[in-house]
């Protein structure tokens, strides 16, 4: 059961179209998973939508300032080509030996190669936003991150599987977005495959553990 | 009284009995949505052209910093809705917010191209413009054929059931299920082969 939720404003900035590409597919992916936000976007897409285009907000039509209206319009109109929907592709992405279906929202993607440190892979997305880094990032059982310490945020999307921190359990479609400074230390008894995004490279924080920093720009 | 004023004048839970646009306005919207996808109708084109084009110009004005590719972001998005108008259903939604749908996949693309030089178009994949919303039909169908598909695997030979519930409804790998039943991988995979293949006869698959 999906107890992790993007907050109101993430879904609001979502419709709008305001967030980067890594976020927005973060909410999509989760909300391919969960019908209450799926609802919620739908419902408010209807009402930005309404509010967009209200009457009242409308210029003079005839505003030949603004468009030369006939010429666009038959430059449109003149051809007959429609566009159709693309073919439904359905992609997998193998981890450790195991395929999983690629969410069809990364399907125009392009995947780095899949990395691996012991229990832990990593594919790279390449999204090209700067200091937002995204990941398709899969846990062998058994696999976890030693403590670490956060600046900025991180995005976890868990598409399959589950993981623990020091505040409970995760499961499939959880949407869990960390921000600020925190710490904490994953682990996934039986596996897991999660998208994530962060905008900084994890520091480790304990003893020998400073010892993984590498694999905290590995994660990153 | 201080009002704060939000981006979003209206809450979630009023959305129906405040709407902004009318309904017979959105009506006339579905109307001419539909005359351009199935008879390509260029008048009820310019209808739909006069009522969105400003509207979208404002809100693109908002979102770039140069008129030109304002202007690009509108005319996107209105040669999308003649090429794309057939996506449209008017059982799922309302012209505008389907074209509201089109105008931010546009601007969300544009955007995407000037910020990070990509021109992968992910948008669409985002938020589909032909969003399948499960009907209960749909549902209804899905259950039949499960009903259907459990039916057929508890007719299968016992040994070949387990190796095809394992598979599918415990979504097993292949090696697990050999681990787990004690078996060669090579028995597993003929095993499967085997149940797949009796399946698709009493499916019905096997005519094409
Ligand atoms: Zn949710």
């Amino acid at each position: 059961m999906i107890k992790h939720h993007p907050t109101f404003e993430l879904i609001q900035s979502f419709v709008n179209g305001d967030l980067p590409a890594s976020l927005s597919i973060g909410i999509k992916l989760h909300a391919e998973m969960c019908s209450q936000c799926q609802k919620q976007i739908a419902q408010l897409t209807e009402q930005v939508a309404d509010n967009a285009f209200e009457s009242e907000n409308s210029f003079a039509v005839n505003d030949n300032d603004i468009f030369d209206f006939e010429s666009i319009i038959s430059d449109i109109t003149e051809s007959d080509d429609i566009d159709d929907v693309s073919v439904e592709i359905n992609k997998t992405i193998n981890f450790k030996n195991k395929a999983y279906p690629l969410p069809k929202a990364l399907n125009n993607v392009s995947v780095g190669k899949t990395a691996n440190i012991g229990k832990l892979s990593r594919a790279r997305l390449q999204l090209d936003e700067e200091e937002i880094h995204t990941n398709l990032l899969h846990f062998n059982p058994g696999g976890g991150v030693p403590e670490h310490t956060h600046k900025g945020f991180e995005l976890t999307v868990l598409l399959d599987g589950s993981f623990t921190d020091h505040k409970g359990e995760y499961t499939k479609g959880d949407f869990i977005m960390l921000d600020g400074t925190f710490t904490h230390q994953p682990i996934s008894e039986k596996g897991c495959l999660c998208y994530t995004v962060a905008n900084d490279a994890l520091h480790f924080t304990q003893g020998i553990n400073k010892l993984l920093n590498p694999i905290g720009n590995f994660i990153y | 009284m201080i009002v704060v004023q939000t981006e979003l004048p209206i809450s979630i839970g009023h959305a129906k009995s405040k709407r902004m646009i009318n309904n017979t306005e959105v009506q006339e919207l579905n109307g001419w949505l539909k005359a351009v996808a199935n008879s390509r109708c260029k008048i009820a084109f310019t209808h739909l052209f006069k009522f969105f084009a400003p509207k979208i110009q404002r809100i693109a004005r908002s979102k770039f910093t140069n008129e030109a590719q304002a202007h690009e972001a509108v005319q996107e998005t209105m040669s999308n809705v003649w090429r794309k108008a057939h996506l449209f259903d008017a059982d799922k939604g309302a012209a505008t917010t389907w074209v509201y749908t089109v105008m931010r996949n546009v601007i969300f693309d544009l955007l995407r191209k000037m910020k990070s030089n990509r021109e992968d178009n992910l948008s669409d994949d985002i938020w589909p413009i032909a969003e399948s919303t499960v009907s209960d039909d749909d549902i209804y169908e899905d259950h039949l054929e499960n009903k259907k598909l459990l039916h057929g695997i508890e007719s299968l030979p016992e040994a070949q059931q387990q190796v095809v519930k394992g598979f599918y409804l415990m979504e097993m790998s292949q090696e697990q299920l050999a681990t787990h039943l004690n078996l060669p991988l090579g028995t597993i995979k003929s095993r499967l082969r085997l149940a797949l293949s009796k399946l698709k006869v009493q499916l019905g698959e096997d005519h094409d």
